[in-house]
């Protein structure tokens, strides 16, 4: 079978959202000697590109779109490490939690999952963590952005209390911030020093793609 | 103003039924098994303990609440409780049967009433939409529409609680951060009772409370719950259940998750204070799949809580449901379609309280216009909920032997007497082209505009009338409330 037409049959696997076929096709494919990179961008990214136009465009709802998002990551546990073997550049890692005293899980998690579709590796710290949890993820996790999500307005200030605690620890420059939650504004996020705001989570993962370009 | 269940003899109440007989008993078991099976996240040490003490199963944070305990938590819970405003006047009887609708609390913006304008939350708008909502004769009770952003952070809820409870005499709703600022409410209304014991007799706001869906209740939801219950506070206990997110998707799989997660509260609140007042229900939507937004217009929110007013009635509590609310930005036919149905459902399903009435873009926006705009269709709902009158004095057959074929009723007295009755507009549009053409053409919009901006310019409410000592003792609470938070608050330095 030719490498392209593999490639089209992990991007079907891949829209249809079929984690397994998916990973068959996948292993297959680095058997016959396809490179990681070539199955990424014809295979993975092309795919992504088609499930988000289709999402914008009402073909998709977001069931479907996360079930792709869940596939997506699943080959990139595969793809990734082969990718950083044959020193090809992959998405990066981004680090995701819910503030101290929030219990908010929800809108976190959708952020989350959207940024493994996108084929970010994602590091999901869960919810009412204390900024030192941040900071250490931070320094163990290397990620090249950081989200922070809150929901209510008496927690949306610890958003600036991780911000000054990475500052304290002097890692603050090594890595982006984005900040969300139903009740933050741009304007809080300028006000707390965070990067770059985003208002639901297609904007996250578009956001943070424009500002990964940028860099 | 409350609308009474009419007479069953004169008048048949054009309720719907949704849900068969069959249908809620599989429903209601199907919560018993989830609390029993499932069970729900409880932070809260006391709350697990005594739900321990009493026969749940706890693992860790985990709490699985046995059948028998909710049946003896529905068995003690109040079958009326009455609300009094400031002034000692019964303002409200939280029952199977009455409804009254009412604007929500916390979106944290807020359209500017003279700009037209997204803004954020200010303490003024407050005191404002409290004599809004004193004034709308439709409106039933107060909440803010917004989380104030102009006090020190973490005591919007108070600031709020203290300015709303002296400018209106309708019920008051309020709600809290924390068991701290719980109690600072409550400190209040004590004042304005006149005494702890005075404010159990007749007490003059009540609590609303939200644990998180899916079936955790966190620490402060729970604390307050428990505060609330030990104190008698009245109080509401409901989550925000998002379909095919936080519960599933079909609608049968959320009341079951929803009644669930409001249940906790309920068992939890009789345990500790057998007979306090838990009112539950909540925001009963979906996720829209395609913007991942919690839709406030959707006609799900309509149905849903429909039918989990009558699951909760099925329980035997008074339920707090949700109406007049819209996803739109701005004044529009989609704000008035969206609202019309929903208040029209919540009418003729009969639930108690009736929340987000003011509501805007999803929840995220309050906007005292859309209230002002809700308070005529509810006007218009209750009109078809009230029903038709039949006995020998509406049937009018003398009338129509006397008048015969092609006269006219105009000059009947019976005329005179009845058309009384018919609902009339005071937002709606009926005049003639050459009058509205005069007037400038005024579209809805600018009608409520005007209306809204009238009453906000002439109605004075009852603020004036809170006595000078009262005020001072509330002003002394907010300042030790002011003193509470400092100290809690870290020195910060930003850099």
């Amino acid at each position: 079978m030719s490498t392209s037409s593999t490639c089209s049959q992990i991007s079907e696997a891949l829209i249809a959202g079929r984690q397994e076929e998916l990973l068959k096709h996948i292993h297959s494919a680095l058997e016959q000697g396809t490179e990681a990179e070539q199955i990424m961008n014809e295979g993975l990214v092309a795919a992504m590109d088609a499930v988000g136009q289709r999402w914008k465009a009402g073909d998709m709802f977001l069931p479907e779109v996360i079930r792709s998002a869940k596939a997506m990551s699943g080959a990139m546990e595969i793809i990734r490490p082969k990718l950083i073997e044959s020193n090809v550049k992959t998405m990066g890692t981004f680090v995701i939690g819910t503030v101290l005293r929030d219990l908010h899980d929800i809108g976190k998690n959708l952020v989350a999952m959207m940024m493994e579709g996108a084929g970010f590796k994602v590091v999901n710290l869960g919810i009412d963590l204390e900024p030192q949890v941040f900071v250490d993820a931070v320094k163990e996790h290397k990620p090249d952005i950081l989200g922070m999500s809150a929901l209510l307005t008496t927690t949306m200030p610890q958003m600036g209390e991780v911000i000054n605690a990475l500052k304290e620890a002097g890692i603050r420059d090594q890595v982006k911030i984005i900040v969300g939650g139903a009740p933050v504004t741009e304007e809080f996020a300028q006000e707390i020093g965070a990067d770059v705001y985003a208002a639901n989570a297609a904007a996250t993962v578009d956001k943070v793609k424009a500002m990964m370009s940028a860099a | 103003m409350a609308t009474t269940r009419a007479n069953q003899i004169d008048n048949i109440t054009p309720r719907f039924a949704l849900l068969s007989d069959d249908q809620k008993q599989r429903i209601y078991l199907g919560m018993i098994k989830t609390l029993n099976d499932t069970g729900a996240h409880v932070h809260h040490d006391e709350a697990r303990d005594i739900l321990e003490q009493h026969g749940a199963r706890v693992v860790g944070e985990r709490v699985f609440i046995p059948p028998q305990l909710v049946r003896r938590a529905l068995s003690t819970v109040p079958p009326t409780t009455t609300l009094f405003n400031w002034e000692g006047e019964e303002s409200c009887r939280i029952e199977i049967g009455r409804t009254y609708f009412g604007p929500g609390p916390t979106p944290p913006f807020f359209i500017d009433p003279d700009t037209l304008e997204r803004r954020k939350y200010l303490r003024k708008d407050a005191a404002m939409v409290a004599r809004v909502c004193d004034a709308l004769p439709n409106i039933g009770y107060v909440d803010s529409l917004g989380s104030i952003s102009d006090v020190t952070n973490g005591l919007a809820d108070l600031y709020e609680h203290a300015d709303q409870i002296q400018n209106t005499t309708k019920p008051l709703m309020s709600w809290a951060f924390n068991v701290e600022n719980c109690r600072d409410e409550h400190r209040i209304g004590i004042v304005l009772a006149g005494g702890e014991a005075e404010f159990r007799q007749r007490p003059n706001f009540i609590h609303y409370g939200e644990p998180i869906s899916p079936l955790v209740s966190d620490y402060h939801a729970m604390s307050k719950c428990v505060y609330c219950a030990t104190h008698r506070i009245p109080q509401v206990y409901t989550p925000c259940s998002i379909g095919g997110a936080t519960v599933p998707a079909s609608h049968a799989g959320q009341l079951v998750v929803g009644l669930s997660e409001a249940m906790v509260g309920v068992v939890v609140a009789q345990l500790i204070n057998p007979g306090t007042c838990v009112v539950i229900g909540g925001v009963q939507s979906i996720l829209d799949m395609r913007q991942s937004i919690y839709s406030y217009g959707a006609p799900e929110l309509s149905l849903l809580s429909a039918a989990l007013t009558e699951m909760v009635h099925f329980c035997g509590l008074p339920m707090f449901s949700t109406s007049g609310c819209t996803d739109t930005k701005t004044m529009e036919a989609q704000s008035g379609m969206e609202a019309a149905l929903s208040i029209h459902a919540a009418m003729l399903s009969g639930a108690t309280f009736v929340h987000d009435n003011g509501y805007t873009e999803s929840g995220k926006t309050g906007s005292i216009f859309q209230t002002v705009l809700d308070d005529e269709i509810i006007g218009m709902a209750r009109a078809i909920q009230q029903g038709i009158v039949v006995n020998d004095e509406s049937l009018a057959l003398e009338q129509i032997k006397r008048v015969g074929p092609g006269g006219h009723y105009l000059y009947e007295d019976h005329t005179l007497e009845w058309a009384r009755r018919h609902w009339r507009p005071t937002l709606m549009d009926r005049d003639s082209y050459e009058d509205w053409d005069r007037k400038g053409r005024p579209a809805m919009r600018d009608r409520v505009v005007k209306k809204t901006r009238d009453i906000i310019e002439n109605y004075e409410g009852p603020a004036a009338r809170v006595p000078a000592d009262a005020r001072k003792q509330i002003d002394a609470i907010l300042a030790e409330a002011e003193e509470r938070v400092r100290s809690q608050s870290r020195p910060k330095q930003l850099q």
